[in-house]
């Protein structure tokens, strides 16, 4: 079903999304960092879902609830069996951090656009600023939240006290603790700077190639399995970054590019981490 | 309530009162309209911005910005990408509120104006972070340019 450079079952093609968006029971979402990109243009046929003002609920810090989630579905036109395509900008950043919170409440049929945005806007392909299409209402019953993809803090510091593996995907620097977050982006409130205590550094940005699309198979078996030593089978591997979106990307890479039997995403992340009182961290500076 | 002693801007009073009067989504489609109208920047700054110079680093879209005065009279200049239309949208709002301003109305802009103008409701509060920036960027170096004046 794609014409990709990687073979994934959950990863298509510009060209497939362009073959299939009048598909019935498929629906297109677009999820950015600027959240004023959609409004822009957007795919003719794409709604929008935000990862903060929609997945997330700020009064708990957490996601929304199993029935928000519902109902937001719902409204957006997405019954239990649509086959829903997330892109984005920022190479699919936030589009993998939508597909983590839909198999978080366990939809079956989740697929990204390889490239995103950026490789439709290459391809030269239409953006249309319209507004958000309006579905009929969609029919949903959302699952418990499914925390075999999901880790909290005190699971982290089991998992690190007991030196499994966990793959840290923020850039070289924040790794080390010479930064306190990315460069060029706003200090989102850690305290410390550095690493947990065993993590290996695999910055996300290895897995793309410069249009935003994921790399081989082969290229990338080489970077996770050769280089940072992680296995497909066994013990559970941890992925953070700063705020878990760009450890969503990672995790998506791994879970579903090479096929890893357990992966999570560690979603509190280093602002979590880095502000725990009583907790080791690692620096190399 | 407008406070008349502590802010004679109008024109940000004005638009204040717009957004007030705006649901989120009216306000983010207006937010994108302000996007939409940011002047190019000037031919004199090009060579500069080229050059990497006046970059606001706190931001992660790459914003070049120069704030002079000129004649009693606060000058904003900004390239903002296309393809960050939060960023551009907010700066432009603030180039139209504050271009031609005196020095010290613009210093009295409040560092709540992102939630007096609804945005942290509209965009959420993990995204407020680079746009206070700005905001901090322009009044530091208003105080900056009087200073030297003065």
């Amino acid at each position: 079903m794609s014409t990709t450079s990687i073979e994934s079952e959950l990863l298509v093609s510009t060209d497939w999304v362009d073959e299939h968006r009048h598909d019935e029971n498929l629906r297109i979402v677009e999820s950015d960092e600027d959240l004023l990109l959609y409004q822009q243009g957007h795919i003719r046929e794409a709604v929008r879902t935000d990862w903060q003002t929609d997945l997330q609920d700020q009064t708990v810090r957490d996601y929304l609830s199993k029935d928000s989630f519902a109902e937001l579905c719902a409204s957006k036109g997405i019954s239990n069996n649509t086959t829903v395509v997330f892109y984005g900008d920022k190479n699919n950043w936030w589009a993998c951090y939508a597909l983590w919170a839909f198999k978080l409440y366990g939809h079956d049929k989740c697929l990204i656009m390889d490239g995103g945005r950026r490789r439709w806007e290459l391809d030269g392909r239409e953006f249309v600023r319209d507004p958000e299409p309006d579905y009929p209402r969609g029919t949903y019953a959302a699952r418990d939240p499914d925390l075999s993809i999901r880790a909290f803090r005190d699971e982290v510091f089991q998992h690190q006290a007991a030196g499994k593996s966990m793959i840290d995907v923020r850039s070289p620097g924040e790794y080390t603790g010479e930064l306190l977050h990315m460069e060029d982006y706003p200090q989102e409130g850690a305290l410390r700077a550095g690493h947990i205590p065993g993590a290996a550094s695999v910055p996300w940005s290895r897995a793309v190639n410069d249009d935003g699309t994921f790399k081989s198979e082969a290229e990338l078996e080489q970077i996770y399995l050769n280089e940072a030593g992680l296995k497909r089978e066994g013990d559970t591997i941890i992925a953070y970054c700063r705020i878990g979106e760009r450890s969503s990307h990672t995790w998506f890479v791994l879970k579903y590019l090479l096929g890893f039997d357990n992966v999570k995403n560690y979603d509190g992340s280093w602002t979590e981490w880095g502000n725990l009182v009583g907790v080791p961290i690692e620096k190399n500076v | 309530m407008i406070d008349q002693t502590s802010n004679r801007n109008n024109k940000l009073e004005e638009l204040k009162q717009e957004f007030d009067e705006l649901d989120v989504r009216d306000r983010l489609e207006t937010l994108l309209e302000f996007s939409d109208e940011l002047p190019d920047l000037p031919e004199s700054f090009r060579a500069r911005r080229d050059a990497g110079e006046n970059r606001v680093h706190e931001c992660q879209t790459p914003v070049y910005m120069w704030v002079e005065v000129v004649n009693g009279q606060v000058e904003i200049y900004a390239d903002v990408p296309r393809d960050s239309p939060t960023v551009r949208g907010f700066i432009s709002l603030l180039v139209a509120a504050l271009f031609g301003a005196a020095p010290a109305d613009v210093l009295a802009v409040k560092p709540t104006l992102l939630t007096e103008l609804g945005l942290v409701e509209a965009l959420g509060m993990v995204r407020m972070r680079g746009l206070h920036a700005i905001l901090h960027r322009i009044k530091s170096e208003v105080q900056r340019a009087i200073g030297e004046a003065g």
